[in-house]
């Protein structure tokens, strides 16, 4: 009888470990992100592959990214880091890609945000039609 | 003597207006514009993209095929000028991009749509290509809001705070099917 519970235990301990890696994710997709061909086998190689920083370096820096449908529309949130003692501006805007690789709509707005010091904030997108299948984050500073 | 030297500054201060050079550039029309601190296109921009994008996530637009809207006014409670039809506009050319939402011919138009039937049922027109009267279609849900303002201000420091509250209203049944806020903040410092 004790020997069922242990085996019980450490079938669900391997299952919550295969769950922790990278979820039940679908092929081309990584933390519900549309990732293609692109290697992603941790978070930072998605928030790599899907963040572009334009402008003067900062120290605000995308940390986490993941990714969910909103209908047939994608919903991106993306945690930011301001890893410093000082209050800082940035202004971000997603760029929406179509199947073929091309801008699936005109350029976003950009959208000015305030990061307080040592302080994470999480910025959300939603894709403006369903002809969007990919994405890219600009990010900026705006000091 | 003081005539003399007051008719020179004159001339001085007129030489160096002439000289005073103007340069004219393009810019980027989605920037983040922080010329002053009164409602500006980057709030405009936010407040139309934050709105139309949640408005296509609400499960009535989702479930719906094609759900016909009609705009209403978005009321400006604010203490400034505020053109809030360009605030609906953007939401409606976004939303009609975005192919989920019809929209319905709204009271600003409905004159000019009203006078066009009118002028197609003259005499001018061929009856078989003409536009027939009766046949307008009525909206499902009617978009309306309004934007309120909260201005503090002491010696060296000026604090506004927007908010645009959107509400789409069932017309048959009254019912309020979706409703959702985007507020901004700006902050002028002087010296």
């Amino acid at each position: 009888m004790k020997m069922k519970w242990l085996v019980t235990a450490a079938a669900l301990a391997a299952l919550a470990g295969c769950a922790t890696k990278k979820g039940f994710e679908q092929p081309g997709f990584a933390f519900g992100c549309p990732i293609g061909d692109a290697r992603v086998s941790s978070m930072d190689d998605l928030v790599k592959a899907k963040t572009v920083v334009e402008g003067r370096r900062s120290t605000v820096v995308a940390n986490e990214m993941r990714c969910t449908k909103a209908g047939d529309l994608i919903k991106v949130d993306t945690n930011l880091n301001n890893d410093s003692k000082s209050v800082k501006r940035m202004a971000y805007k997603f760029r929406w890609i179509d199947q073929q690789g091309m801008r699936a709509w005109e350029e976003e707005s950009w959208k000015p945000v305030l990061l307080y010091d040592n302080s994470n904030l999480v910025i959300s997108g939603i894709s403006p039609t369903n002809k969007a299948v990919d994405f890219r984050l600009i990010l900026r500073s705006d000091e | 003597m003081s005539a003399r030297i007051l008719a020179l500054a004159a001339l001085a201060a007129a030489l160096a207006a002439g000289c005073a050079k103007d340069t004219t550039r393009y810019g980027d029309a989605r920037g983040v514009e922080t010329v002053t601190n009164t409602f500006g296109s980057t709030d405009l921009q936010m407040m139309a993209e934050s709105m139309a994008r949640s408005m296509q996530q609400a499960p009535v637009i989702i479930s719906a095929n094609l759900p016909i809207v009609t705009v209403q006014e978005v009321k400006n409670k604010t203490s400034e000028y505020i053109d809030t039809r360009a605030i609906t506009d953007s939401i409606r050319s976004e939303l009609q991009k975005g192919g989920k939402v019809r929209f319905a011919v709204d009271q600003a138009g409905m004159q000019q749509q009203t006078e066009e039937l009118k002028r197609q049922q003259s005499e001018l027109y061929a009856k078989d290509s003409a536009a027939e009267m009766g046949r307008m279609v009525g909206a499902q849900y009617r978009l309306e809001g309004n934007i309120v303002s909260i201005v503090k201000e002491v010696k060296n420091v000026k604090d506004v705070y927007y908010k645009l509250n959107l509400q789409l209203w069932n017309v048959r049944n009254g019912l309020l099917e979706w409703s959702d806020e985007k507020e901004i903040r700006k902050t002028t410092t002087r010296g």
